[in-house]
């Protein structure tokens, strides 16, 4: 009798891991599409930071235009989402955060300061709006919105 | 709420795993006469368990459901395979798995409230050294390595606490790395580095054990290939265990034994290459759909409870069972890289990496040790192999991760 029935189940035991894998795979292939499809939609304003200049002569390497991630952070260690290597910054600078549609600048306890329009941020994060001047180390940023083509002229 | 909707949905994968849970505890009443209750009093505590972390996860976004899903899943397996073998052993692992279920929230909770874990970063060398000298005076031999410590009845292994520990460290020093060689010279801060790492991986050979430091070791590589800019270092840490695999092979008798028994193991079938032939004849007994669950002779496998149970799962769930464990091992590990690649935070980021290291690897490395693919030798297959302080420490190490995936999706970053 056991016999049986063992030997009918293990057919249903491999059946029913097998689906369970394949339903799992299925779920996670829908997270990464509608994950995929949060970031490609045009209903969110982007914003990119864009450089406005350096002081003094700048003896690393720095792009025009940086894009924004949900969280990105700015600083000298290689880990961060956006490295430059001005000896005026920390290794872990500074952080701009999405939370919905709006962004957030973060001191990360840097030695220089964090300035965002001439004020040195204090330990809480701050709203950023449209047009905002970014200065950390040696560099002073504009956060604005991408308008496609149009960042990139400036270079 | 996302998590309730796809409850609708008939193919869910947590009715899969219910279904699972009920066909295998009362394929396991059956098999005795008189009907064994204790099978279904163990099974229903199992699935209460499991549902219980489910619907909390889904409440309260306990970090990644999935993740969940695919330990259940490995558990429930391990859980009927165990008792099949042993039905006291199977209770056993249950009161275990239910301590685990506890450690796994305490850890939850613990691991979000301390925030000071990058400052504390000597602790973790320490406790291991510490561990070691503990087993050192109190410990017990068991199978050859000196690495357990019997407390009033209850044993301990303390190289499943060192892995822990150690990938831990490694967070901390990638997180701190930047900051230290502000202060210190470069050169001694990586000198230092690597020396502690091979403390406490070499620790654990002393005690016999060779497992958890091949284990740490390969953690430990891929780490330093991924967080390190200088690439030399990597290379140099290949060539030092090329040649230390050299020595061991040439005049430590326990590795040359454990080689030979892999090249040739039909050359001495009743000694060195009893364990790896027993293991191979109950896997090609298994064919594909397996002889069933209590109808195969799992038991002349040595260590099946522990290091072997894999073979016992192929022989008695065939080919396709095995497959499908490796498939769920393959699984976890895809969703712990994926939470350590949206990681912001270099220790996070560096903890979670870890962590899921840990699993697959210790997974590849005894699945391949049964097999005959690799060198044999004994540490447990995660969430399914006999043993309650590996149950521990793996449903810790999971908590800490769902922690981290938790942390990423509700504050944007970690």
């Amino acid at each position: 009798m056991f016999e049986i029935v063992s030997s009918i189940f293990k057919y249903a035991f491999t059946l029913i891991i097998y689906i369970f894998i394949y339903n799992i795979i299925r779920l996670i292939l829908m997270d990464i599409r509608s994950m995929s499809d949060k970031g490609r939609s045009g209903d969110m304003p982007r914003y990119v930071l864009k450089l406005s200049g350096v002081k003094g002569i700048a003896d690393f390497v720095i792009e025009p235009v940086y894009d924004l991630n949900k969280v990105t952070t700015i600083g000298r260690a290689v880990e961060n989402t956006i490295t430059i290597e001005d000896d005026f910054l920390s290794a872990t600078h500074a952080r701009i955060i999405r939370k919905r549609k709006n962004y957030y600048l973060q001191d990360d306890n840097s030695t220089n300061g964090t300035f965002l329009n001439g004020k040195r941020l204090g330990k809480r994060r701050v709203r950023l709006k449209d047009g905002d001047q970014i200065h950390l180390g040696r560099c002073e940023f504009l956060f604005v919105m991408e308008k496609g083509q149009v960042s990139h002229e400036s270079i | 709420m996302k998590a309730f909707k796809t409850l609708t949905k008939p193919l869910n994968p947590l009715y899969m795993l219910v279904l699972f849970d009920i066909l295998a505890f009362f394929l396991l009443y059956i098999r005795k006469t008189p009907f064994d209750t204790q099978a279904l009093i163990v099974g229903g505590a199992l699935l209460a368990g499991t549902l219980l972390i489910y619907i909390l996860t889904g409440i309260f976004q306990l970090g990644d459901r999935y993740m969940l899903l695919i330990t259940a899943m490995l558990i429930s397996i391990g859980e009927l395979i165990l008792y099949r073998l042993d039905s006291s052993l199977g209770l056993k692992q249950a009161i275990w798995l239910g301590v685990s279920f506890l450690v796994y929230f305490l850890c939850y909770g613990l691991f979000g409230l301390i925030t000071f874990w990058k400052r504390i970063i000597w602790v973790f060398p320490l406790l291991s050294v510490l561990l070691f000298l503990l087993t050192m005076v109190f410990g017990t031999t068991v199978n050859g390595s000196k690495n357990w410590i019997f407390i009033k009845g209850m044993s301990i292994q303390t190289s499943e606490i060192i892995k822990l520990l150690f990938v831990f460290f490694l967070a901390c020093y990638y997180s701190q790395r930047e900051r230290l060689m502000d202060k210190y010279p470069r050169i001694w801060v990586t000198l230092i580095f690597m020396m502690l790492s091979y403390t406490m991986m070499g620790l654990m050979i002393l005690q016999r054990e060779w497992g958890t430091p091949m284990l740490l070791f390969l953690v430990f590589t891929l780490m330093l290939y991924i967080f390190e800019k200088d690439l030399r270092l990597f290379l140099l840490n290949g060539i030092a265990a090329a040649a230390a695999s050299a020595v061991g092979l040439l005049f430590v008798h326990h590795i040359r034994v454990r080689v030979e028994a892999l090249v040739n193991p039909w050359k001495d079938i009743a000694g060195k290459g009893y364990q790896i032939t027993q293991s191979l004849f109950a896997i090609g007994s298994g064919d594909f759909f397996g002889r069933g669950i209590g109808l195969g002779r799992p038991d002349f496998i040595p260590d099946v409870k522990t290091d072997f149970i894999f073979s016992a799962i192929c022989e008695e769930m065939g080919m396709f069972g095995g497959a499908a464990v490796i498939l769920l091992f393959l699984l976890l590990a895809y969703r712990g890289f994926k939470i350590a690649l949206e990681c912001s935070d270099t220790f996070y980021k560096a903890l979670a990496l870890g962590i899921t290291l840990i699993f697959a690897f210790q997974a590849f490395i005894i699945i391949a040790g049964v097999i005959k693919l690799f060198l044999l030798t004994g540490i447990t297959l995660p969430f399914i192999s006999y043993g309650g302080s590996s149950m521990v420490v793996n449903f810790a190490a999971m908590g800490i991760l769902q922690r981290i995936a938790a942390l990423r999706e509700t504050e944007g970053g970690c």
